[in-house]
């Protein structure tokens, strides 16, 4: 009898393929946008995360907090002064999850070449920067041991301020200068870094590298750097590696409500970026069922139409001696196929909107199975939910009343 | 000598307006053999279409007694009258009421499909059905695309797939001109020389004469049974 109903509902689907068509619209829409949405989500998510992890998921800074009303540059009293090159050694030696800990003396500038000026974030660290960064270069070399002991003016360019210094020039071996608080320092491009794209702290591919000799002597004349970064062992060790720096900072600043540092590991910043998109994804996904919702709200628009329409069809098929259930599965059927069939169309939609976007914004095409089988699963409890109620009416039809209508 | 086919005992049937009752039969009681060829007859408001329907088992009475083909049909459910109409009773109306969309092979098989047949013997019944009424050649139209006649043919070989007790003709030559009304007519004739009971509501008197025995319907009662010779 379900077969049979099934039949005659195709037969009638097809008959009006235009009010079909329409009718499925909604349907169509609600699921292609929720399996869209959801591969963007992941999609974008992946990428990000993937971007994070590139940057090391083993690694760790440790900021000193400037408090409030004091300029990292003057000194007098902060905590910044804590953060020697020989707190780098003990936090190495005290820490036995941590590999590496890297100085990272900050100062910022305008870089000068011929008459481009550029401001950009410049950094004075050591040669092993690049190596526990997973960070290397295009063209040239990376800063050396050689370059910090002699502090030579070397300078090596992310590659998106190479491009805007000096074009599409090779900028090995030109000079560049510095505009540092007022001084002018000169320096040479010894390398340029690989495209790298963003992290939390703005994009690498705009930074420049100095030798740490050269930030802290020559230009700033401080003895203590901005921040630290550590590497652990391996991933796995990353939290531990934390623990323990965090241990050695209190005792070693004497500080135990933190006041003075901030330790943050990269995989706090991917727990928070992939909540952030988890959130973003569950509101786009839940305004996409909203939309099947309504798709179904249509389908259920369509059928009542549909059932009217037809009342002297459902007295025909009375007197030819269609039961009640007949004309139920009838209705019923029509409006699973709408759904069902809507779904599937909803589905490729969905699927080609994914491709195009995952090929447009560059992240991988990601379509997780359980957004499909959700949104095809809602997609057929809304055919039938939402055809129940027409089919019923179509059923409990009095044949007489049925037959005169007009 | 022959067989009771229908039975009808003290008939009622009594519609709600509002407030207002409206008897639109008062107790009629009939009955129809094997066989029989039986006019209905009467003008508008005399209660035929409401004893057509009850006959056709697509109402309830509201009193009196109902037998069809030996079954009591009184106080079936709805499931249960339609299995009636199904095995039971092949209409003929006078709007066709055939479906618009499907074809005139679809329009036959409709009431073999709701039999439960098997798609390969009804599309052999149906065929058969609509050559014996002249349209072999027409059975992959749609009802929109034949004449009045032929609609009422398609309709006819549709009232027979099921072997009815009974066939109930409402007026089939309503909608037609008089002369395809005649020629529908001598299809009804000739199915009744094969031996079909048929039932025939009309107003017409020249319709009515084709059959051996008028009912006569007047104000929700039987005013005249009369055999015509």
């Amino acid at each position: 009898m379900i077969l049979q109903g099934l039949k005659i509902a195709l037969e009638s689907l097809w008959a009006n393929k235009m009010r079909t068509f329409l009718s499925m619209l909604g349907i169509i829409i609600g699921v292609g946008a929720v399996i869209a949405i959801v591969s963007v989500g992941t999609g974008s998510t992946q990428q990000v995360t993937s971007r994070i992890a590139d940057l090391g998921s083993n690694m760790i800074t440790i900021y000193s907090k400037t408090v409030r009303g004091q300029a990292s540059t003057v000194s007098g009293g902060s905590s910044q002064e804590n953060f020697t090159l020989e707190m780098a050694d003990y936090m190495e030696m005290f820490s036995p999850s941590v590999k590496k800990v890297i100085p990272i003396k900050q100062v910022s500038g305008t870089l000068i070449s011929d008459d481009i000026n550029v401001s950009a974030t410049v950094i004075g660290t050591i040669d092993e920067y690049a190596q526990v960064n997973n960070y290397g270069v295009a063209q040239g070399v990376f800063l050396s041991q050689d370059d910090d002991r002699e502090r030579r003016q070397v300078i090596v360019l992310g590659s998106q301020l190479a491009e805007d210094l000096f074009d599409n020039e090779n900028p090995i071996g030109k000079g560049v200068k510095i505009n540092y608080n007022g001084r002018i320092f000169v320096f040479t491009v010894i390398g340029v870094m690989k495209e790298k794209g963003g992290s939390m702290a703005g994009s690498l591919d705009e930074q420049a590298y100095i030798p740490l000799s050269v930030a802290m002597d020559r230009m700033t004349a401080h003895n203590y750097v901005n921040s630290y970064l550590a590497q652990s062992y391996s991933s796995e060790k990353a939290s531990n590696a934390a623990k323990e720096l965090e241990n050695f900072m209190i005792k070693a600043l004497d500080d135990p409500d933190k006041e003075n540092f901030k330790i943050i590991s990269q995989d706090e910043i991917l727990g928070t970026v992939s909540s952030v998109t988890n959130t973003m994804s569950l509101m786009l996904g839940g305004i996409a069922a909203i939309s099947l919702l309504v798709g179904g709200i249509g389908i259920m628009n369509i059928m009542l139409v549909s059932v009217t329409e037809r009342t002297r069809e459902i007295g025909i098929r009375k007197a030819l001696g269609a039961k009640n259930k007949n004309i139920l599965f009838q209705f019923l059927m029509e409006s699973l196929s709408l759904s069902s069939v809507g779904g599937m169309i909803g589905v490729g939609l969905g699927w080609l909107i994914a491709y195009f976007l995952s090929n447009f914004a560059d992240w991988p095409l990601i379509i997780p199975v359980i957004s499909v089988v959700l949104a095809f699963g809602f997609a057929l409890f809304i055919g039938v939910f939402f055809g129940l109620y027409p089919a019923m009416k179509a059923a409990r039809m009095n044949p007489v009343d049925a037959l005169r209508y007009e | 000598m022959s067989k009771v086919v229908m039975k009808i005992e003290k008939m009622t049937k009594i519609y709600h307006l509002g407030k207002v009752k409206v008897e639109a039969l008062r107790g009629v009681s009939f009955a129809v053999n094997e066989g029989e060829f039986v006019s209905i007859m009467g003008p508008s408001g005399s209660g035929k279409s409401t004893l057509m329907h009850i006959i056709g088992c697509l109402d309830y009475a509201s009193g009196g007694e109902y037998l069809l083909a030996d079954q009591d049909v009184s106080n079936l459910s709805d499931n249960q009258l339609a299995l009636f109409r199904s095995k039971k009773i092949g209409f003929v109306f006078q709007q066709f009421n055939l479906l618009p969309r499907a074809t005139n092979l679809r329009n036959v098989e409709l009431p073999l499909i709701y039999a439960g047949i098997p798609a390969r013997e009804r599309k052999k019944i149906a065929l058969q059905a609509l050559q014996d009424v002249g349209l072999g050649e027409r059975v992959s139209h749609r009802p929109n695309e034949i004449s009045g006649g032929q609609k009422q043919r398609v309709a006819i070989a549709r009232a027979l797939v099921n072997h009815p007790s009974i066939i109930l003709a409402d007026e089939p030559t309503g909608n037609l001109d008089s002369k395809t009304g005649l020629d529908i007519m001598d299809i009804i004739q000739k199915l009744h020389e094969e031996g079909n009971t048929i039932i025939l509501v009309t107003h017409e008197p020249e319709v009515a004469r084709y059959a051996k025995r008028i009912i006569h319907l007047k104000d929700g009662l039987i005013d005249k049974d009369e055999v015509v010779a």
